[in-house]
């Protein structure tokens, strides 16, 4: 994944707030095109990360590139998602997804085809005109996700966007990410907790430590693509989501 | 849907009920009583004078009206960009905050003969008064509405390259309508406690002038009938607030259909 062409760099991240430090000289490289996932122990600093690289957040030590470029401020080309949905209330599916291109002051009459196609490729469609409280958590997601690939951004920073969500739908959700992820093929940096969740996800997951949060191992993930219920089960799923599990559980006894 | 509407015929014919059954107490009790008119007149009488004097009354009641509605929509006018201020301007907030709510404990009608002696017996002291009861509601929701925002979502439309303005116009303000329609319900009342006070203590029109010349003659009928004109005119402007809420704000809680 070290190539010269970094879609983003982050190199000796330091976070340090007034209740101690929160990440501790964190280094990797994200390529163009590849999903990424931290993976680390509950307050390891997973989150802080996202924000610093999105320039949210200014680190205490060490720098974030973005294709090059130190980020300072926040940038106008990341889409995110968080845990929670933040759709606005006032607003119905179809104009919730379009907001993005409101934001960056763009009529949303040249954006309304590419949101409908993005609800319908998240399986939303019939609700477009529906309001946040009469759709589902997990509908209410896609429409978040739908919101953050609507400009295309060149970088998709997802905050455990399914945590809130039930197993069951959360798995679904996977599948569908990655369904919804392989038409644009976005570069990803995802944030989550579930070992299988990274590992049906990701081309490269990075474990983080305990809290302050450092670089534990980075493990490639060479499953073929698309990936789906099957792979679950195959031999070198069960082996890499062992090698995730390995390294966040080596941190119990240390 | 005719479930609705069955139990929304109930609900209307419960109050009717309710209301009719203590007007009747009232119209029966008191004449079983021999309540003399001048103490407490039976409704029928009020009812008779309400109608004899509707023409008054409405003169009245546009020259109340009229004040209420202006110094209300100055508390707008000046509540909300001072709420803005607040927000914005982060050192102001240390200001003036403590200073609205110090101003706030002063009883705005003690001071309002000084009105008068400032600015005389026409409609502004009256106005002012208004204003200045309908001030503080509409300033401290506008603050909540303005700057209760989710911190995800003011992050999400940074990220998106929304400007301030975007963000105040597409995200701020949308979210403070349904706090600034909660004050206008509260802000009304008081800015009509403002108008009537002021034509309490000076001027020769009015509600208040009406209900005080009343008074003066012994004719509490009068006295009722004005209260009457005034409790219609006020149901009818928190109706009309209402019905702008249910049509423009149909996504709030507390508006969803179940």
């Amino acid at each position: 994944m070290t190539t010269n062409t970094a879609a983003v760099k982050v190199d000796g991240l330091s976070k340090a707030f007034e209740t101690g430090a929160a990440v501790e000289g964190l280094s990797f490289e994200v390529a163009e095109n590849e999903f990424v996932t931290l993976v680390g122990p509950s307050g390891c600093g997973k989150s802080t990360t996202l924000r610093i690289v999105a320039g949210l957040v200014s680190p205490t030590g060490g720098k974030v590139y973005l294709r090059g470029q130190e980020v300072q401020a926040p940038i106008a080309d990341v889409g995110m998602v968080f845990q929670s949905p933040v759709l606005l209330p006032w607003r119905n599916t179809l104009s919730n997804v379009l907001f993005t291109a409101e934001m960056r002051g763009w009529g949303p009459s040249e954006y309304r085809q590419r949101a409908l196609d993005l609800i319908t490729l998240a399986g939303l469609d019939g609700f477009e005109k529906s309001y946040p409280h009469e759709l589902s958590g997990g509908m209410q997601q896609r429409v978040a996700i739908c919101r953050a690939l609507l400009l295309n951004p060149s970088l998709l920073l997802m905050d455990e966007p399914f945590g809130a969500l039930d197993i069951l739908t959360r798995e679904k959700m996977g599948f569908e990410l990655q369904r919804i992820w392989s038409a644009s093929r976005n570069t990803v940096i995802f944030v989550t907790h579930s070992i299988t969740e990274a590992v049906l996800l990701s081309d490269t997951i990075i474990v983080m430590t305990a809290r302050p949060g450092k670089l534990k191992a980075v493990i490639l993930v060479d499953l073929p693509r698309p990936r789906d219920t099957k792979t679950l089960s195959h031999p070198r799923f069960v082996e890499l989501a062992a090698a995730v599990r390995d390294n966040i559980e080596a941190q119990w006894v240390e | 849907m005719t479930a609705k509407r069955a139990e929304r015929v109930r609900r209307v014919t419960e109050t009717t009920f309710g209301f009719a059954v203590i007007i009747l107490i009232w119209q029966y009790g008191a004449r079983l009583a021999g309540m003399p008119e001048y103490i407490l007149p039976l409704p029928s009488v009020i009812v008779v004078r309400f109608w004899q004097t509707l023409a008054i009354q409405l003169h009245h009641l546009s020259v109340t009206a009229t004040t209420t509605v202006i110094g209300l929509a100055l508390s707008l006018l000046v509540g909300i960009p001072l709420a803005l201020s607040v927000i914005y301007i982060r050192p102001l907030k240390a200001i003036v905050l403590p200073a609205l709510a110090a101003f706030n404990s002063i009883p705005k009608i003690a001071i309002a003969p000084l009105f008068v002696i400032w600015f005389g017996l026409g409609s502004e002291p009256k106005v002012l008064l208004a204003f200045l009861l309908g001030l503080f509601p509409v300033f401290v929701n506008s603050v909540t509405g303005l700057g209760e925002i989710e911190p995800d979502i003011l992050d999400l439309a940074k990220l998106a390259g929304g400007t301030g303005l975007r963000i105040f116009m597409k995200v701020r303000l949308m979210n403070a309508l349904p706090y600034i329609t909660d004050a206008v319900k509260v802000a009304f009342p008081l800015a009509l406690v403002g108008s009537i006070v002021g034509e309490f203590i000076g001027g020769n029109s009015g509600v208040g002038y009406l209900i005080l010349s009343g008074q003066f003659n012994l004719d509490t009928p009068l006295v009722f009938a004005c209260l009457l004109s005034i409790t219609l005119f006020t149901t009818l402007a928190i109706g009309a607030v209402a019905v702008l809420e249910r049509i423009f704000l149909r996504w709030r809680p507390s508006m969803r259909k179940r």
